[in-house]
């Protein structure tokens, strides 16, 4: 199918009513980029944008001259450390003071330079949370990116047309990437380059246009089928990051009036398999995806789904992190995570991991970080402050106190993921009077702070 | 207006379950989103845009550069809500 954008007239991208990118600003900006890149002496490049037709260029750029591409888990500066890159391409060069970085700027009409094929072999490394306590390096090539928006092309795209795409999804991560950029750029489909935040954007992105819809169920299950733009716009509305609750996928399907394509997978695996609302009856069961071999194979921590395809690196057999149980006619059912691993707003955390990175404060002696439930879910924190850190608490508050430490998670952490409840006790609760250590944690909580 | 900035402070309170924050603690003008205010993130964003539409019963359908303006602190939300409502 080749790379569409890399061809021909029109729109590659809009954002908002007033700013829209052609295909041929679009190519120049690729041009111009790969120009540079031919210039500067780095290696292994952080692509980090918060401007999805940025980043889309910023990709082919890097690509085309066969770069090492390395996606942070955030697009925060503190989450480059240990990704070992000689530089950031960005359009926010602000946001990362005292590293190297190529600021992607406008090129203007005439540029003479080639334009680059990305190249299949390129190195594409995703970070994503792991079981090991930090972020867990995912690599891909960038031939396997390419297989999997063909993949999408050829399993939804007949009805969608020249549909207009816009998410309310990171494109820092997998989903986002594949579903709102690589594939709008693969198919010649104008896509819009923001996150949408709320309904109101997500009905203006599209402004009146046939559309394809990518979200997920932190969004979905927060909205109403009138908040959303007219069924009748919309060619595809498709959910991943987690399963959507049974409400909100029934709402859909039967008040908006199309079901979401909810898509499973991981960054490790790609997309593996599907499902749509059709009644409650068989919700359970998703269905493999064409061109992805699946099994099971057991290990400690039960019956771990591996999968094959164009999509998994190397070409090879990947662990995912989810326990399955495959029915009688190849579909499969989600039994759990195999891993300490949570989805937490549809993406991945590792308590674990931020529980390291809070201990590495110096005023924190002990912490513990627990999933709280309630209207929302939210990451608590219960801390034993060292002298320094008590010392803060009695002059600024607890209040003061809490928000520094935010703060110096925030440099590696998406803003949502961060703790919103802390306690500060002056010893962690240990496994006494037959309560366990977690109800004590959580008890902790349910007091007034 | 000037009844509503208290109102706002109380709803993104309890509509965000924002703990040890009092409506004295929100600075009107500071921005509600990102370092330097109250630190809001996405899902917070979308949640009281919810709460806000379904409280004042006011449309949110300008084009998305707007609609972020009108999100930017409690005294710009105050002042787009008495823009819509009937005077």
């Amino acid at each position: 199918m080749g790379m569409r954008i890399l061809h021909g007239e029109g729109l590659a991208s809009v954002s908002g009513a007033r700013d829209a990118v052609s295909r041929a600003a679009f190519r120049r900006r690729v041009q111009s980029l790969r120009a540079a890149l031919d210039r500067h002496p780095a290696r292994r490049w952080a692509l980090v944008c918060e401007d999805g037709a940025w980043f889309g260029a910023g990709l082919l750029a890097l690509a085309g001259g066969g770069r090492d591409i390395v996606l942070p888990q955030a697009p925060q500066a503190g989450a480059l450390q240990d990704t070992e890159v000689d530089a950031v391409l960005t359009d926010r060069p602000e946001a990362f003071a005292g590293i190297p970085t190529l600021a992607m700027t406008d090129p203007g009409e005439d540029v003479e330079a080639p334009l680059p094929m990305p190249n299949d072999a390129t190195r594409v490394e995703f970070y994503t949370s792991g079981s090991s306590g930090k972020p867990k390096c995912v690599p891909k090539a960038y031939a396997q990116l390419r297989l999997e928006v063909e993949g999408l092309e050829r399993q939804w795209g007949a009805g969608l047309g020249t549909a207009r795409v816009a998410g309310t999804v990171p494109h820092h991560h997998l989903y986002g990437l594949l579903f709102r950029v690589l594939w709008p750029l693969s198919a010649g489909r104008v896509f819009h380059s923001g996150m949408c935040l709320q309904p109101a954007e997500l009905r203006a992105a599209v402004a009146g246009e046939a559309c394809v819809i990518v979200s997920s169920p932190a969004f979905l299950s927060r909205v109403t089928a009138a908040d959303l733009p007219p069924v009748s716009q919309v060619g595809a509305l498709f959910s991943s990051g987690a399963p959507l609750p049974d409400p909100t996928a029934r709402s859909l399907g039967e008040e908006w009036g199309r079901a979401a394509i909810e898509v499973y997978g991981s960054t490790e695996t790609g997309g593996i398999g599907w499902r749509a609302w059709d009644g409650a009856e068989g919700r359970a069961w998703w269905n493999p995806i064409a061109g992805v071999e699946a099994e099971i194979r057991a290990d400690e921590s039960g019956p771990r789904l591996w999968t094959k395809s164009g999509c998994t690196y190397k070409h090879d057999w990947m662990p995912s992190g989810d326990l399955v149980r495959f029915g009688v006619d190849g579909r499969f059912a989600l039994q759990g995570r195999a891993d300490d691993v949570l989805k937490f707003e549809d993406k991945r955390v590792s308590l674990s991991e931020m529980q390291g990175y809070l201990l590495s404060h110096p005023w924190v002696a002990e912490a513990r970080l627990l999933l709280l439930d309630g209207k929302r879910q939210q990451i608590g924190a219960a801390v034993v402050l060292k002298p320094e850190g008590r010392a803060v608490l009695e002059r600024d508050g607890k209040r003061a106190l809490q928000e520094r430490l935010r703060e110096s998670l925030s440099t590696r952490y998406e803003a949502l993921l961060l703790p919103r409840k802390w306690r500060f006790p002056d010893a962690l609760p240990g496994n006494a009077m037959g309560k366990t250590e977690h109800a004590r944690l959580l008890a902790l909580f349910e007091a007034q702070p | 207006m000037n009844q509503l900035i208290p109102e706002l402070k109380q709803l993104i309170i309890d509509s965000l379950d924002l703990e040890d924050v009092k409506p004295d603690d929100i600075d009107a003008a500071a921005p509600l989103f990102g370092s330097g205010g109250l630190g809001l993130d996405s899902i917070d964003a979308l949640e009281l845009g919810v709460a806000v539409q379904k409280r004042y019963q006011v449309k949110l359908d300008a084009n998305s550069a707007d609609t972020r303006q009108h999100f930017q602190s409690v005294e710009s939300l105050a002042k787009f809500i008495s823009s819509q409502r009937p005077a």
